[in-house]
């Protein structure tokens, strides 16, 4: 028996070489994790109930089938490190400057030119329990990828008011015992909403403008929307079929965030003459720590009118648009960690 | 100032400023971001050239 407080989760902050190998243990980090299940392994199992010939309708054989792994997610405190791990995994193009701290900008990949076609960049997944010769839980998931992710910023006190939620597969490929020791558990630098230095959304600034103090919450996903990795070759596990790629399918950018109402407020303007501009978001720890979002061309989809815990407010449903010159959305991260996604 | 070397979608690799609204425009229209060369390689470019012309 053990206490779930006792699985202790690494995964991979550099990017495997191939989809099939296995990060080496110095591209690794440990961190906590608010999610409180361990990535589930699910071997799916067939029967021949549906073959005739046998004389009756019941089901006389089991056969191997395929690993078919749930989504796993990581839930943790937006921080410099775990955002620029997040953006470069589940965008793909990433370019990293500086020699401490480092710059990553981060942007959408292109099919047409992304070296790796429609895959993105995949990594490992360690979760043990009382690694060892007793371990519970000794394994490491290989090559899992980035599904998307939420970030989620609240009118609220503490690390709770910035949180990124990570969703991440995995093919099915795994070693037991890992063979990984755990580098130790790794401090990230966190944000909270009130280092937010820069919050415009098109032509709108909601922090030193005139709609200063309006703004109560955001939330900004991604999802990649992969297409199923079962193909002739995809590889196997313990005599069950595992995926062997992951491809993104249609992706999908949204943001959604709610603003109080003044007298004045532009956003119904915006809306109804399909005003577009760029938008901006940024939070600042430090110099050795910020992240920004900056969406290169948005519109207003909806604003609907209602309240927020007795204020009257407005939820705007943003849609982002993709600029022939900027692409749609560049992620800057500036953070002391070398090395993610390379 | 911080640069890094990027090459095009057609192979050319050149190196550049380091800023988002940079790196941005190429990233946007497919560069990726290369190794920097070591001073005894030649620049890609170069390189391609001399085989072309033998």
């Amino acid at each position: 028996m053990a206490n779930i407080s006792e699985l202790l989760n690494g995964w991979g902050f550099g990017k495997q070489t191939a989809i099939g190998t296995a990060n080496l243990v110095a591209t690794i980090w440990r961190h906590t994790n608010l999610n409180t299940k361990p990535w589930a392994k699910v071997p799916v199992n067939e029967d021949d109930r549906a073959e005739i010939g046998k004389g009756h309708e019941f089901p006389t054989q089991l056969f191997k089938s395929h690993y078919n792994m749930p989504a796993y997610e990581l839930s943790k405190y937006a921080s410099s490190e775990f955002l620029a791990w997040a953006m470069s995994f589940s965008m793909g193009n990433v370019a990293v400057s500086g020699s401490g701290p480092y710059t990553y900008t981060i942007l959408p990949a292109l099919g047409a030119t992304n070296p790796t076609g429609l895959e993105l960049p995949y990594f490992s997944f360690v979760q043990q329990i009382r690694p060892g010769g007793s371990a519970v839980l000794d394994e490491m998931l290989v090559g899992c990828a980035v599904k998307g992710w939420k970030l989620s910023i609240k009118n609220s006190p503490g690390r709770a008011s910035a949180m990124c939620a990570v969703e991440c597969v995995t093919t099915g490929q795994y070693t037991s015992p890992s063979g990984i020791t755990l580098p130790a558990i790794s401090t990230p630098h966190e944000f909270n909403a009130g280092m937010i230095s820069a919050l415009t959304f098109n032509g709108i600034n909601y922090l030193t403008g005139g709609s200063a103090k309006q703004f109560v919450s955001m939330e900004a996903s991604w999802e990649n929307n992969f297409r199923p990795g079962f193909f002739p070759g995809s590889g196997s596990q313990d005599g069950y079929q595992i995926q062997g790629r992951f491809e993104w399918g249609d992706r999908a950018f949204a943001v959604q965030f709610v603003v109080r109402v003044q007298a004045g407020s532009t956003e119904y303007a915006n809306l109804i003459n399909l005003t577009t501009g760029t938008a901006t978001f940024t939070m600042t720890r430090d110099a050795n720590n910020s992240f920004t979002m900056l969406i290169q061309k948005m519109g207003f989809n909806v604003a609907e009118l209602g309240n927020t815990d007795g204020i009257v407010t407005l939820q705007i449903t943003g849609v982002q648009l993709y600029d022939p010159t900027n692409g749609m959305v560049t992620m800057t991260v500036t953070t002391p960690l070398q090395g993610i996604c390379q | 100032m911080n640069s890094v070397f990027m090459r095009s979608p057609e192979g050319e690799v050149k190196e550049v400023e380091a800023t988002t609204e940079k790196l941005t425009i190429l990233m946007a229209s497919g560069w990726h971001q290369v190794p920097a060369p070591t001073a005894a390689q030649k620049p890609v470019v170069v390189a391609e050239e001399e085989e072309q012309h033998g």
